[in-house]
């Protein structure tokens, strides 16, 4: 069942790739792809992605770089990190599809961030032949996250639509500013992890697609035509949605990784062996817990 | 020239007759792929009587090009006479400069076996690229170098009815002020002829 999804996904992608020989940006098209720069009733992308590359996109991520782990750090060495017992019973939460799931779209992850900023502070590293092969390892690490994008979208999907908890963990910002061990309303999931898992699936999607738009770039897409979009438009509304969602999955990432590694003392051990420490179910997940107690599970 | 030359492109629509012949010069000269176009004719309003006109497009090495604002390697640079070129060295073929460029100017060639896209290409107003001038390396990476031993480039060298005209920007808007002075400016209603070219007085 995954696997088709999987199949179908490439299909679309290689056809994307492979599917016409004509050029769609400099062939017949050009005066359209020329006239969509500024004419009148045109998006006028043409203006915006060269404001927003030339002067916003980089500071932003700047700023993303060194302000989140700034404040990070300041959260780490003011409150600290939430310590719980180790001592007590384990909880299973995580199966082996899970977390083989999770490491292939780690690994990507891992692949692709940091070569995508290689390539946004290209002129720090020199350009050339070291960025472009980054560029590459970016293209082709996006293999493994389209391999784990579909299952990990299905397997998680049932815990991650909105509930009451969800509210009022975002009001307490889900109690990381304070060390005092009272439960958080939260179910299997919590509001900070149902985002970061939206983000990564539907938004990683558009990531995919826009990503692969920008790298196939000479491809014929008929839905365009049919809404008079020019193929350039096109491209420069990918590489805008590109990088605002990047900024967005570089945040959260950050994000992600410290609340794995730092902010919760040996949380990361749950996607390794599968196991949370009761202790932080209890205090973390109390909406799951309470349920797992109901079930007697615990 | 003068000190403060900007060199431009300009194409005489009216005199355009869309031969082809400056792309081909084009490709021919720099001995390009078969799939970069640094220079294409590409026609207006095509087939609405009166209106239709043809003219030859490439890189117009504008004054603040954008391609050279979002280039996230910086790999362009602009002479003092004006002429937009960029180091193929450094260049990733990201693209964004035909994202930011009005003109559709900047070229793609396909690389490897999986058709990625290589390298930006584009129209260097035949004057190389950062390698030394009229180098092996300049010659195999960016063309000729006509510039450097004073000539014209190619395309508007051959351009039968010089349509496509370049050099210091003054005296290109002069040529043609003088052209519109002298025959006119507007849709054309009849081809022209005898009298556009040597008057009607014989």
């Amino acid at each position: 069942m995954k696997s088709k999804y999987i199949i179908v996904t490439l299909l679309v992608l290689s056809s994307l790739a492979f599917g016409y020989s004509e050029s769609a940006v400099w062939s017949d098209n050009l005066i359209d792809n020329i006239l969509g720069y500024d004419k009148q009733g045109s998006l006028h992308l043409g203006q915006y992605f060269t404001i927003l590359q030339s002067t916003y996109f980089k500071p932003l991520f700047l700023g993303v770089l060194l302000g989140v782990p700034a404040v990070f750090l300041l959260h780490y060495l003011v409150i600290g990190p939430m310590i719980f017992s180790h001592d007590r019973k384990k909880i299973y939460v995580f199966t082996l599809f899970h977390r083989i799931i999770h490491s292939i779209a780690g690994i990507s992850f891992i692949l692709i961030i940091p070569t995508g900023l290689i390539m946004m502070f290209a002129t720090t590293f020199g350009g050339g032949e070291f960025v472009r092969v980054c560029k590459e390892i970016h293209a082709i690490s996006t293999l493994l996250f389209i391999v784990s994008i579909v299952p990990m979208f299905f397997m998680w999907l049932r815990w991650m639509f909105l509930h009451w908890d969800d509210i009022k963990w975002l009001m307490i910002v889900g109690g990381y500013l304070n060390k005092d061990k009272k439960p958080v309303p939260a179910g299997r999931f919590n509001a900070g992890q149902k985002t970061w898992y939206w983000l990564a699936t539907l938004g990683g999607f558009v990531m995919i697609f826009t990503g692969g738009a920008m790298y196939f770039q000479d491809f014929r897409f008929d839905i365009l035509n049919t809404y008079q979009i020019s193929q350039i438009d096109f491209l420069r509304a990918s590489a805008i949605l590109h990088n605002v969602l990047g900024l967005a999955i570089v945040a959260l990432f950050f994000v992600h990784i410290y609340m794995a590694v730092f902010a919760i003392k040996g949380a990361i051990h749950s996607m390794i062996n599968g196991y949370k420490e009761e202790e932080e179910v209890e205090i973390l997940h109390s909406s799951y817990y309470k349920e797992l107690k109901e079930k007697g599970e615990v | 020239m003068s000190e403060d030359a900007r060199l431009k492109f300009y194409c005489d629509e009216h005199r355009c007759i869309s031969c082809d012949g400056c792309s081909v010069a084009c490709a021919e000269a720099h001995e390009l792929p078969a799939n970069i176009n640094r220079r294409k004719v590409v026609t207006m309003n095509e087939g609405i009587l009166g209106l239709e006109y043809s003219l030859s497009i490439a890189c117009m090495h504008c004054t603040d090009a954008p391609c050279e604002q979002v280039c996230p390697t910086d790999c362009f640079y602009i002479r003092e006479d004006g002429i937009v070129l960029h180091d193929k060295e450094k260049c990733i073929g990201c693209a964004y400069c035909l994202y930011a460029c009005p003109f559709g100017a900047p070229q793609f060639p396909t690389d490897g076996a999986f058709g990625i896209k290589g390298v930006m290409d584009k129209c260097t107003m035949c004057a190389g690229g950062p390698e030394e001038t009229n180098s092996h390396e300049e010659r195999e990476l960016y063309g000729q170098n006509r510039i450097a031993e004073g000539k014209v480039p190619v395309c508007a060298a051959m351009c039968s009815t010089k349509a496509l005209l370049v050099g210091d920007s003054e005296e290109i808007s002069a040529i043609y002020r003088e052209r519109v002075l002298s025959v006119g400016h507007g849709a054309k209603t009849q081809p022209y002829g005898w009298s556009t070219a040597y008057g009607s007085k014989v």
